[in-house]
């Protein structure tokens, strides 16, 4: 994309970068952060500021990709805002290609250079249609109309949205917005991309073409990308990799670098990619004089599947295995039925010409104490589907019963809310109320229960989410994202239902946070409670006793995970992947000549450990 | 549902009222208008319809669709008929004790219709049906940048219409979120007393101020991002132009006004 470049080049020529260009180590081809502290000032004024960044020293090469790992409030996006001018650091210097942030006079130069995606698709886009929305950084740097014209097209019609051109925004799928954002970008001409968590609101097919579309970018214009994220497994695919805690550069190097010391990615409160964490989980399970001669047989640096399946051979021919935990076991359910589906069907605004078709002929059950998970793509029906559950839907065709209350009945939605209760993506987002006591108390008082109920409620709520007494008398909105998600959970467990459905129950948190998530869930199936999960996290969805998968408002399939996984067919109809445990398993049966299921990590070493003792005792 | 809350919606299309200048149609708008509400006799009238007939026709867009926009004003457009009916003097057509239907009062009463029916007509016209918002925030934009000189701030103001009509679905669409996820905590909008339900609506507001904000935040952090920095050297995707089509249309417009005003001003008695 030559065109128009010398014009902006001249453009920001004309400012006076003395300053920056004498910047020592510095020259037009990185980005260099050096010993950056930055703070943000405190929000009530009095207490001190809350410090975001501490001497973080990074340096980027121009073409490369670099991954920015940490968990949630690390300090993550505030690098990138420095990075794009957004924020001045309070001590160092930014210099981006040869500019000093900090300069005024190259503040533009800076941001035309570094373009940024951010989390949320819909809270960037400016343009009430597609094209003017493209249009707006070029509109911005003083482009002509005509040049203007000539960029919008070419962008658009690069990230393959050109047939939307005059549409309004709000018709893009999650995904569209996300490549709208990047097409916008790619109309400043810039010379790197910023991608703050860009593809955690997305589904996983969305992410996947996402990353595809950022990868051939790089390559075709030699962009930079700095990519926020925490998804391991594409950060595996970057560069380099700097990881982040409370606020410091905790350590950095290739991923080859970073992952062969799992120790150290783990206490970051990261998550390992799954061959790496079934090789850890493995040798765990070994003493540690075996571990000390495997170290001295075979290379140390195990990364790529291959290697790691290798030194796991090598490994349970030194020695064999000392411990054996099993996993979490699956608890057994009656086969009493909670939930009846039956030949449900909804069609949006039906009768009109905008008629969508969101459920055809569903039909399912639910036993008493079942997990279930729904899965599907984006638009496959999985949000109309729960809305029917509890009532908020009355089915068009077919029937729902909830413990045999039918929700076509008016008088029966209260008690179904009652009994099941239903929570929603991001349901921090519903908090309202003065005090996190009194939105926890939200619904156990609608559904009318006494004052000493709630409170015992409130109290075993909080205890299972791990959130402590003297948060309950703050407001909601002084708390952190995550403690919010909490207390939302909190909320629907206050009203001690039978039947939890959780939509995206762990969306958007970081690795540590999402396993509380699914620690909450186990904690449900504990107590016998029925649980629906909405999820496109496949490694969660294995857990589940059944899946149910939806595929353009279909059941495609209803069966346990073993039998849907085993099914290509199915998975690939309904757009689903197999879980990256799953896939090394295969790598495992391979070379141990053996069969090895299982679909998360635990599973996978707990079957690969068994077979060994069965294969040493049979030998026996 | 936001549908409900419009005049009219834009009809694409590609007619000599949809390729005007937006400046062009809100200027010669404001002299229709004018030209609307000055005559009081039959033939400005006639002449009024004629032309706004002329302007349904060249704007190719299906009466349907025009006469929809009349459906908001209904109440209006009977209240203020019935009012010129029983209101009137002169000889007396129909007798109904307290109230008389003269031949004058029926006579206004028709052409207040008419005049009102052609004021939202010809409004719905030039502003919405032919007009995208988008259009319209630049035209207003174009036009009120003289004042800019005693600071009146154009640009910010055209910008903020046009974020507002950008988020317009989306907030639709978070007001449905939030209700659904509070009905399913069992806050209940149709039953209980007066304080129930003002307490069932605070648990939607609430949250869409929060949310409204927060997206206000990272709204002005992703247009910083890309280099925005107010109307000052900023250049438009799709300039506003005057063309050949604009000056012959305006000269044509200007000239049946002129008439129409000719026949109020020289003509009085001529029914």
């Amino acid at each position: 994309m030559p065109f128009l470049k010398e014009q902006i080049l001249k453009r920001t020529q004309t400012f006076n970068h003395t300053e920056s260009s004498s910047y020592p180590g510095s020259d037009d081809s990185l980005i260099l952060a050096d010993n950056v502290s930055f703070a943000y000032p405190a929000s009530d004024g009095s207490s001190s500021d809350i410090v975001a960044l501490k001497n973080v020293s990074i340096k980027i090469n121009k073409g490369k990709h670099v991954a920015i790992l940490g968990r949630n409030g690390s300090g993550k996006s505030t690098l990138a805002k420095l990075i794009n001018a957004l924020e001045i650091p309070d001590q160092g210097k930014v210099i981006v290609f040869g500019h000093d942030t900090s300069d005024k006079s190259s503040l533009w130069s800076v941001r035309q250079a570094c373009g940024m995606v951010f989390q949320n698709p819909d809270n960037q886009i400016v343009g009430t249609t597609v094209e003017e929305d493209v249009a707006f950084g070029p509109e911005n740097l003083g482009v002509p109309s005509d040049d203007i014209r000539c960029r919008v097209d070419r962008s658009l019609s690069r990230v393959g949205l050109e047939q939307y051109a005059l549409k309004a925004p709000s018709q893009l799928s999650g995904g569209q917005k996300q490549k709208l954002a990047i097409a916008g970008i790619l109309a400043m001409q810039p010379d790197c991309v910023i991608l703050d968590e860009a593809t955690s609101m997305l589904d996983p097919k969305s992410a996947k073409d996402f990353l595809k579309l950022i990868k051939e970018l790089q390559q075709e214009f030699s962009m930079t990308v700095v990519e926020i994220t925490h998804d391991i497994e594409n950060a595996v695919t970057a560069d380099y990799i700097y990881i982040m805690q409370q606020g410091e550069i905790f350590f950095s190097g290739t991923p080859r670098e970073v992952f062969t010391r799992p120790d150290k990615v783990l206490s970051a409160g990261l998550d390992l990619p799954q061959h790496l964490y079934i090789n850890y989980l493995f040798q765990n399970s070994f003493s540690h004089e075996a571990l000390e001669s495997l170290h001295e047989k075979h290379p140390d640096d195990i990364f790529t599947p291959e290697e790691t399946v290798d030194a796991m051979f090598e490994l349970q021919n030194i020695a064999s295995p000392q411990t054996i935990t099993s996993p979490a076991k699956k608890y057994s359910y009656s086969n009493q039925t909670l939930i009846s589906v039956e030949k449900l069907s909804y069609t949006y605004q039906k009768g009109t010409e905008f008629a969508v078709d969101a459920l055809k002929e569903v039909s399912f059950q639910v036993e008493q104490g079942e997990m279930i998970a729904i899965v599907g793509h984006s638009g496959s029906g999985k949000s109309t589907l729960i809305s029917h559950l509890n009532g908020l839907f009355v089915p068009q065709t077919g029937q729902v019963e909830v413990m045999n209350l039918n929700t076509r009945n008016k008088k029966n939605i209260r008690e179904i809310r009652k009994f099941l209760g239903l929570l929603f993506q991001y349901p921090e987002h519903q908090l309202f109320e003065n005090t996190v006591y009194e939105d926890i108390a939200f619904g156990p008082k609608q559904f009318g229960f006494s004052e000493s109920e709630i409170e015992k409620n409130i109290k075993q709520a909080i205890d299972i989410v791990g959130l402590s007494q003297d948060i309950l008398q703050r407001s909601p909105f002084e708390l952190s994202g995550g403690q919010q998600r909490r207390v939302a959970i909190a909320g629907v467990l206050a009203t001690d239902c039978e039947i939890f459905v959780l939509d995206e129950p762990a969306a958007g948190l970081d690795p540590i946070g999402q396993q509380e998530i699914i620690n909450y869930i186990m904690h449900l199936q504990k107590l016998r409670k029925t649980v629906i999960l909405v999820t496109h996290d496949m490694k969660l969805a294995a857990r589940a006793d059944r899946i149910l998968v939806l595929n353009e408002g279909s059941v495609a399939a209803y069966d346990t995970a073993e039998n849907i996984f085993s099914n290509q067919k199915i998975l690939t109809a309904a757009g689903l992947e197999v879980p990256p445990a799953y896939k090394f398993a295969r790598l495992i049966s391979e070379k141990f000549s053996c069969e090895i299921d299982g679909y998360t990590a635990e599973d996978v070493n707990y079957n690969l450990l068994k077979h060994l003792n069965n294969r040493r005792q049979s030998n026996a | 549902m936001h549908d409900r809350l419009m005049l009219g919606k834009y009809y694409p299309g590609k007619s000599i009222m949809h390729r005007l200048d937006p400046r062009t149609k809100l200027i010669l708008l404001i002299l229709l208008m004018v030209t609307l509400l000055i005559p009081k006799t039959i033939l400005p009238i006639l002449l009024l319809f004629i032309g706004s007939v002329g302007l349904i026709i060249i704007s190719k867009i299906p009466l349907k669709e025009i006469l929809s926009s009349l459906r908001s004003i209904m109440f209006i457009l009977v209240f203020a008929f019935l009012i010129n009916l029983f209101s009137g003097k002169g000889p007396i057509i129909l007798d109904l004790g307290i109230l008389k239907i003269t031949q004058d009062g029926l006579l206004n009463a028709i052409l207040m219709s008419v005049r009102l029916i052609l004021l939202v007509i010809d409004t719905t016209l030039f502003l919405t049906l032919t007009t995208t918002p988008l259009q319209l925030s630049h035209a207003l934009e174009n036009l009120l940048k003289p004042l800019s000189v005693i600071r009146f701030p154009a640009h910010e103001i055209a910008m903020m219409m046009s974020i507002a009509l950008r988020f317009v679905p989306t907030l639709f669409e978070e007001t449905d979120k939030i209700m659904k996820a509070q009905s399913s905590r069992g806050a209940n909008y149709d039953v209980g007393g007066f304080f129930n339900k003002i307490k069932g609506y605070i648990s939607i507001i609430v949250p869409l101020f929060i949310s409204c904000f927060r997206r206000a935040d990272e709204l002005a952090n992703a247009m910083e991002a890309r280099c925005y920095h107010g109307g000052k050297g900023r250049t438009k995707l799709n300039e506003l132009r005057y063309t050949t089509l604009d000056l012959l249309f305006s000269l044509i417009f200007i000239i049946c006004c002129v008439i129409i005003l000719f026949t109020h001003y020289q003509m009085p008695n001529l029914i």
